[in-house]
């Protein structure tokens, strides 16, 4: 196998809890986002679009329809012959198995992964935000500070400051202090969850972190504080771009309607830096003769023929006539029947809303309604 | 669904007997259909769905648009170590003559994909009748009907001198293929199941006529030949000119017409492309179109097909017409009863317009920088 300069592990095993009817059956990477994709497009094509052609992705829960989207890593580009996409689930060993314990312990288990390809760098993701991020940019700022690990950084509000893990840094972004949610930050730099490692540091830091008890294998909780008390030159790399979570449920709504208008702040036309995606093909979509669409992005193999505002349609989701869909997101094979009224709400995959049923409300105060994938929901429900 | 008894012979090499600006550049197997397809889409899909790993797809002179969709067949998972899809060479510019599909010559030129075949059956279809059938079923059929040639047919809905009728006999044979279709006859659909080894023989005794068609060749020896007949009662649209191309793709409009054709358990496959949802802005007005992925729409559509990626700017306006890849209508514009190949841009406040009897067709623009 040849050497890489740097390979990317992406962190793919979360159930997404706090999706809750949307990961019921399946894992929160795979969940349907944006139309026509799954939320681990976005870290995929960054991957393709970074140059970097080596991928491992570490699945655990619930991976059956993440693995098989994911397939040969085609769509992204990343069916390498040398590298590509690797499906990396918990296995067993002489010594019996072990689930990830861990987002570290995780990284662990496929140390022998990341040594077959004896890379000079280890890039390690989640898949749970939509961005756009040139990676080949942070590492040539990680190669020029000459430094152990980089994080990537978001400035966030000081109001906001206290959500996220703060990372406290030098003049020169050396990171001197990092807290996990502080109650009063001494800066506003979140970490991005988006880690380059040397890779002997690396390998250094999880071999010892695998024999701690005390540890929970957990790059922010053990191995960040280990690294920094060690006097390890760690430093940030600060990105300014469009970053935001799709891991609740909440985020996820609002994220979807980032999407829209005429100047999104997410571009999914922007060609630029294109999201890939594993293809359904479908034929395009069918607007009816006394549909009314504003606002919206629509998907391929739908049909619409009631009134659909502000609002985003997976693939083959079908709108009555006479219904009305506002500030939702219908992910794919989902539909909405005649006369229903669907407002502020996400219907999961082929989930059904019957004839005439009223779902959701427009107050912006009140939480969005979600329907779980293949749930059908009928007057008086 | 999985039928492992024949390999697939498509060709895309013949032409329009029509002058079209559609047909200037490129084949009529790759004009623009549907939005997101080309023509040869179909014969592909629907032998990938009959379970056919091994396709020869006969190519036109004029092939860069036919190479640079279908590339490998990975699509149509007809990129295999074992089998897989053959582009061979056919008669550069083919033939434009009535009903002709399969002419001798190439059949002949391209014998070896017949020889190394080890299936019992052949499908041959060609690019520009289109349909999704059941063709598992129909190589069954073949099967135990014991002819040497099933020809697949539809009772015609209009009359269509481009067309060829057969005259059925007794227990479904053909007695003859005749030029020209009127309605309520039995349409020929372009496609065939025939015995492999029936073509090997056809090959060899045929082959001082190897400028006719597979069907003038043998047409005096429809006894000795035993030619049988199955009819097809899905949808078929032929696609002969920019007439027809136009009164077919507009057809589909109709969801009803449209849910024939689109089957969810025969899907029709196409090269993938990464464009994003279409989006529409607050105040668009569209209604009775087919929008593809990655179009943009500010303005009004109404009885129209819209391709990838076409822009439809703010108090633009696109009528019953079909407007290809990467156009764009400018503010202001009218489009109507026209068919716009890929990449035109038409400016601001400016009308395109053709009539209900005479579409107006703008041909392919070069790329946009």
């Amino acid at each position: 196998m040849s050497r890489k300069e740097c390979i990317a592990m992406l962190l793919a095993g979360g159930q997404g809890s706090r999706l809750g009817a949307l990961t019921q059956k399946i894992a929160k990477p795979a969940v349907s986002f944006g139309g026509k994709f799954r939320i681990i497009d976005f870290a995929l094509s960054n991957c393709a679009n970074s140059g970097i052609d080596t991928v491992g992705v570490l699945t655990q829960y619930r991976p059956y329809l993440l693995h098989s989207y994911i397939g040969s890593g085609e769509g992204w580009d990343l069916d390498a012959r040398d590298g590509g996409v690797s499906i990396l689930p918990p296995y067993a060993t002489q010594d019996g198995g072990a689930w990830y314990a861990g987002t570290a312990d995780a990284i662990t288990q496929n140390l022998d992964y990341i040594k077959s390809y004896d890379p000079d760098y280890v890039l390690i993701l989640s898949g749970d935000h939509l961005y756009r991020m040139d990676y080949r940019k942070m590492l040539d700022a990680h190669i020029a500070h000459g430094a152990e690990l980089t994080v990537s950084v978001m400035p966030v509000s000081w109001e906001e400051a206290s959500r996220f893990g703060i990372l406290t840094t030098d003049d020169d972004d050396r990171i001197v202090k990092f807290t996990e949610k502080p109650e009063v930050p001494d800066s506003n730099l979140a970490s991005m969850g988006i880690y380059i490692f040397s890779t002997a540091a690396l390998v250094e830091a999880l071999e010892a972190d695998a024999i701690d008890q005390r540890s929970s294998h957990d790059f922010g909780n053990d191995i960040i504080p280990k690294m920094l008390e060690e006097g390890r030159r760690l430093y940030t790399y600060e990105f300014t771009g469009f970053w935001k979570d799709v891991g609740t449920i909440a985020s996820f709504h609002e994220t979807s309607m980032d999407l829209l208008g005429e100047h999104p702040d997410f571009d999914l036309f922007d060609k630029s830096f294109p999201v890939l995606s594993n293809i359904t093909m479908r034929p395009p979509h069918y607007i009816g003769p006394d549909a009314r669409v504003s606002d919206c992005l629509i998907s391929n193999g739908c049909r619409i023929y009631g009134t659909v505002r502000h609002s985003i349609i997976s693939t083959d989701a079908v709108v009555h006539e006479r219904a009305v869909v506002e500030d939702s997101v219908l992910l794919p094979g989902s539909e909405v029947k005649a006369g229903a009224h669907v407002r502020r709400a996400i219907l999961g995959e082929n989930a059904v809303v019957e004839e005439g049923v009223k779902l959701g409300s427009v107050d912006a105060t009140r939480d969005t309604a979600v329907v779980g994938n293949d749930v059908v929901i009928g007057k008086g429900e | 669904m999985i039928n492992d008894q024949a390999i697939g012979y498509i060709t895309s090499n013949y032409s329009s007997r029509e002058q079209s600006a559609l047909t200037e550049a490129r084949p009529l197997a790759s004009i623009p259909f549907m939005g997101r397809y080309r023509l040869i889409d179909f014969p592909l899909s629907n032998m990938m769905n009959a379970g056919i790993k091994t396709v020869g797809l006969v190519m036109p002179g004029n092939c860069r648009s036919i190479i640079d969709h279908v590339g490998s067949g990975k699509d149509w998972t007809l990129d295999r170590k074992k089998d897989g899809l053959f582009l061979v060479p056919g008669n550069a510019y083919g033939t434009s003559k009535r009903g002709m599909r399969f002419l001798l010559r190439d059949i002949i030129a391209n014998d070896e994909l017949f020889r190394r075949s080890s299936k019992p059956y052949v499908v041959m279809m060609g690019s520009n009748i289109i349909f999704n059938l059941e063709l598992d079923d129909i190589i069954e059929a073949h099967r135990t009907s014991g002819a040497g040639i099933t020809m697949i047919y539809t009772i015609a809905e209009r009359s269509q001198p481009d067309a060829q009728a057969l005259v059925i006999g007794d227990r479904g044979r053909v007695r003859e293929v005749r030029s020209g279709c009127e309605f309520g006859e039995c349409k020929f659909m372009g496609a065939i199941v025939i015995d492999r080894e029936l073509l090997l023989s056809i090959i060899e005794d045929y082959a001082m006529a190897d400028y006719l068609d597979l069907f003038e060749a043998i047409r005096g020896d429809f006894e000795r030949i035993d030619v049988c007949s199955y009819e097809f009662k899905g949808l078929v649209m032929g696609i002969f000119d920019q007439e027809t191309y136009y009164a077919r793709s507009m057809d589909l409009l109709r969801p009803e017409t449209y849910d024939r054709l689109f089957q969810p358990d025969r899907p029709i496959i196409t090269k993938a492309h990464d464009a994003p949802p279409a989006k529409y802005a607050a105040g668009s007005n569209v209604r009775d179109s087919l929008i593809s992925a990655g179009c943009v729409v500010k303005g009004t559509v109404r009885g129209s097909i819209l391709s990838r990626g076409v822009v439809v700017e703010s108090g633009a306006k696109v009528l019953n017409s079909i407007v290809m890849q990467s156009c764009v209508i400018g503010s202001g514009a009218t489009v109507e009863h026209a068919i716009l190949d890929k990449n035109n841009l038409v400016p601001e406040n400016s009308e395109l317009r053709g009539t209900h009897d005479h579409t107006l067709v703008i041909g392919k623009a070069p790329l946009r920088r």
